[in-house]
């Protein structure tokens, strides 16, 4: 079975596009936050962009940029840049159907501004949805090109448009662990002989209002509402060359690091079902949000989640009150990282976001596998969460530890929302 | 190599709710296009698709309560299915648990009346916020895409791991095909692998309608979807679900399953041309087709029936069409080639789902199902394409094909299950 390496990684995050600059202002304190756009509506009174981030940049005069969302923009510039970064040529390296494409990406990206006009118009007076003001008069309003816009797989296909990769490939969404699949999908296209080489990775945009509001309504931020903190939403795309790692060493790629075993865990317990019967404290219906969120913009520590929850790990199950904190049980964690068979002191690029029970599980299901981190990073609880990138920034970051030889093994844990669960071994080569 | 066999099916479809209704309508050749009753689409340009009639959500809800919070057709559709599959291959529970989960679905939904509701207000992001968390127990604003996969990994376990794929028109073919390469590779020994989608709502439908794929001939639905025909002008929105039980063939041998069909093979590809249309050289199908016969190990000249993707736009079918006489050779024009969406609309997602469920009813009853709506013959599209009435089936292997918006394409390959134990 093939071994399979990182030669390319590209990044576009609020904290830089490359690893080394990434980690770097992860070490030096940085947190990308700023106000959100819903101030005092919403729970999580921040939100983390790529700030003066322009596709134009990378590719200049390109029409098709017209047809795509920023979730598009941020996965072709982070795409090209891996591809790059790993000096491929896509149709000499390789042909450009022996490069597969495997990528996530989030929900759905449309934005409050591509419907508004749709929505005013399809309003009657009363509020209500006027379908017959909607087909005469609200349709006319939106750009065809709309629907094009929001399909969930039109960042990947993007991204093989400009990259010119005609391989195979699958679109997951929408969360960190589909991220995660992604990676895996393209590591045994490889194992299986199916294609040397696949670029893999996701992109996000977590920033705008409906995205916001969908995250609120989902429990994301209930951690905000309990403790005053957690996960910051944020946007960002990554991606990765993965490559068979003979075919690698033939070509003489510069390698980043190896991905030697992946895990995943699917959670058992109910997802958000179950916590949905009871609102948290403090949200009684008809009760304002102000009065619900107990932090603003202007009162979090700008450091406000860094390591929250290591010191007071549990073993047993890591249970938040509500939300989405009670699927992260620490024994089926645990069970995930103890099939990854580590030795020594690996570094650890952790899931922690910020939310507390998020945190408490990850660092509980560590200390029962047995596993003592040499290091701990916590890259989202500095660049947010852009759900659907995480798992390819986490395991971008892993790699560019690895390849510092600070430490030989780094696990790159992509724990998080929704029900799927996974983790990398990534080892300097 | 490790086998994979088909143990069990369940579909929900503009033909009809469950397999047989499915099975009886598209042998019949019956069309199951017509005018939107879901919602009021008189003044939209669009005003037909496949409609799945006499579907109740109120009992799927009753058995699936975790459902309850959600306002998304599609949700439903793919529990009513998962559901009819998992009973049809009496599937123990305890086999599930361990089990793997490939589900494609499509587009989000969100509730367009929570957005109107605030139409007026100064600001509708905030105004919106603040309501939705006024009623925290309200149903959703938007239905995550991976629900459908949450509430059947509650249900069922399924802790081999739980894939929604969002390939568009491509996923439905690729969950099944996804699932056969993670079985054979010993992931897990049975896969639940389906997919759904609805795109019959005011946004869906009149998203669509604005792309100028859709035909608009509201007058006469039922033959407005005409794939291979040279009159075809556009396809034709559907809705449904479908999904597959998959296991390894000793995983069905131990338990005494029956055995529908085998998956032989899987292959996708990209077009990496436009968004909008297909290559026209027909370049990224030829290679999906030729990806899945690799793998099956099988020669052009095996393949005994094609199930087309078939949409009935103008592009679409004369691509396919070129793309599969490439691949075939001289066998392109000995095998049928139908297509099911003549009947069922384009079910976007859930569209190779329902195909590949076809294909495996094909291969069991011995019927290649038509093509209906076929009557003016296309010089670039002359192949057999089994016009209005179904025949009978004596080959062993059958191609399916799906090719997605973006460019993703995607093909499996199903063999009859005759020489199996």
């Amino acid at each position: 079975m093939a071994e399979v390496v990182i030669t390319g990684i590209g990044l576009v995050t609020p904290l830089g596009r490359s690893p080394a600059e990434v980690l770097g202002r992860i070490a030096a304190g940085e947190v990308a936050s700023q106000p959100s756009p819903l101030g005092e509506a919403l729970a999580c009174p921040l939100v983390a962009p790529v700030a003066d981030f322009d596709p134009q940049q990378y590719f200049p005069e390109n029409k098709a940029l017209r047809l795509m969302n920023r979730d598009a923009e941020l996965a072709v510039v982070a795409a090209r840049l891996a591809v790059q970064h790993a000096r491929i040529a896509v149709g000499r390296t390789y042909p450009a159907d022996e490069i597969a494409l495997f990528g996530a990406t989030g929900l759905s990206g449309i934005r409050l501004d591509q419907i508004a006009r749709l929505v005013e118009h399809a309003a009657a007076a009363d509020g209500s949805l006027d379908l017959d003001r909607f087909g005469r008069v609200a349709l006319r309003r939106i750009r065809p090109v709309l629907s094009f816009k929001i399909l969930a797989n039109m960042p990947m296909c993007f991204v093989s448009i400009f990259e010119g990769v005609c391989g195979p490939n699958a679109v997951y969404a929408p969360w960190e662990g589909q991220g995660a699949q992604a990676i895996a999908a393209g590591i045994r296209a490889i194992r299986r002989g199916e294609v040397p080489c696949a670029l893999v990775g996701g992109c996000d945009v977590k920033t705008h209002e409906l995205a916001l509001v969908s995250l609120q309504q989902l429990g994301v931020f209930d951690s905000w509402v309990r403790h005053g903190r957690g996960t910051i939403p944020g946007e960002a795309a990554a991606f990765l060359v993965l490559e068979d790692e003979s075919r690698a060493h033939q070509r003489s790629a510069r390698i980043c690091a190896r991905i030697r075993r992946y895990a995943f865990r699917s959670m058992a317990a109910g997802w958000l079902a179950a916590e949905r019967s009871e609102a948290p404290a403090g949200a009684a219906a008809g009760e304002g949000a102000t009065a619900r969120r107990q932090a603003s913009s202007a009162d979090v520590p700008r450091r406000h989640c860094f390591c929250e929850g290591l010191a007071h790990g549990t073993l047993g199950h890591a249970h938040d009150e509500r939300g989405h904190g009670t699927q992260h049980g620490t024994r089926a964690l645990a069970g995930m990282f103890f099939s990854l068979t580590i030795s020594g002191r690996p570094g650890v690029i952790a899931a922690g976001d910020g939310d507390v029970a998020v945190s408490q599980a990850e660092r509980a299901a560590l200390e029962r596998s047995g596993i003592e981190p040499s290091s701990i990073f916590y890259p989202k609880a500095h660049l947010g969460n852009a759900f659907a990138a995480a798992a390819a920034i986490q395991v971008a970051l892993a790699a560019e530890l690895a390849s510092r030889g600070e430490t030989r093994t780094v696990l790159a844990n992509c724990l998080g929302f929704g029900t799927e669960q996974g983790s990398f071994v990534v080892e300097a080569v | 190599m490790t086998r994979v066999v088909v143990t069990g099916m369940g579909i929900v479809s503009p033909l009809g709710i469950g397999r047989e209704a499915f099975w009886s309508g598209l042998t019949a050749g019956q069309s199951g296009i017509g005018p939107i009753t879901l919602f009021d689409a008189s003044t939209f340009p669009v005003r037909f698709g496949g409609e799945v009639k006499g579907f109740a959500p109120g009992p799927v809800i009753e058995r699936f309560p975790a459902a309850a919070g959600s306002r998304d057709r599609k949700l439903l559709l793919a529990l009513a299915a998962a559901e009819e599959a998992i009973a049809d291959a009496a599937l123990p529970h305890a086999a599930l648990r361990e089990g793997l989960l490939c589900v494609g679905v499509g587009l989000e939904s969100f509730c367009l009346e929570d957005l109107t509701a605030h139409a007026r207000a100064e600001n509708l992001g905030r105004a919106l916020a603040r309501s939705i968390l006024a009623r925290y127990d309200s149903p959703w604003f938007q239905t995550p895409l991976d629900r459908t996969a949450a509430i059947l990994g509650d249900r069922y376990g399924l802790l081999a791991g739980r894939y929604t794929n969002c390939s568009a028109c491509a996923a439905g073919t690729q969950v099944v095909g996804e699932a056969w390469q993670m079985l054979c590779e010993g992931h897990a020994a049975v896969a639940l692998a389906g997919a759904a989608d609805s795109m019959l709502n005011p946004l869906g439908l009149g998203g669509f309608s604005l792309l100028r794929v859709l035909s608009d001939e509201n007058d006469r639905p039922q033959r407005a979807c005409r794939p291979f025909d040279a009159t075809r002008h556009g396809t034709v929105l559907g809705e449904g679900a479908a999904f597959l039980v998959l296991e390894t063939l000793d995983h069905a041998a131990d338990r005494g399953a029956t055995v529908c069909a085998e998956v032989l093979g899987y292959g996708s590809s990209l077009d990496a041309f436009a968004v909008s249309d297909p290559d026209p050289s027909g370049r990224g199908a030829v290679a999906s087709m030729r990806r899945a016969l690799r793998s099956a190990g099988l020669e052009p000249g095996q393949i005994d029936c094609v199930s087309a993707h078939a949409t009935g736009t103008p592009k679409n079918d004369a691509v396919e069409t070129a793309a599969i006489k490439e691949v075939l050779g001289r066998r392109a024009y000995e095998v049928p080639v139908h297509a099911v969406k003549s009947m069922t609309g384009h079910m976007i997602a859930a569209s190779g789902a329902v195909e590949a469920a076809a294909a495996v009813l094909t291969l069991a009853r011995r019927t290649v199902p038509p093509t209906i709506n076929l009557q003016a013959p296309d010089p670039a599209c002359d192949l057999d394409y089994v016009p209005a009435e179904a025949r009978a089936f004596h080959g062993d292997i059958v191609l399916s094909n799906s090719f997605g918006f973006g460019g993703q394409n995607a093909t499996v390959i199903l063999g009859r299950s005759g020489d199996l134990p």
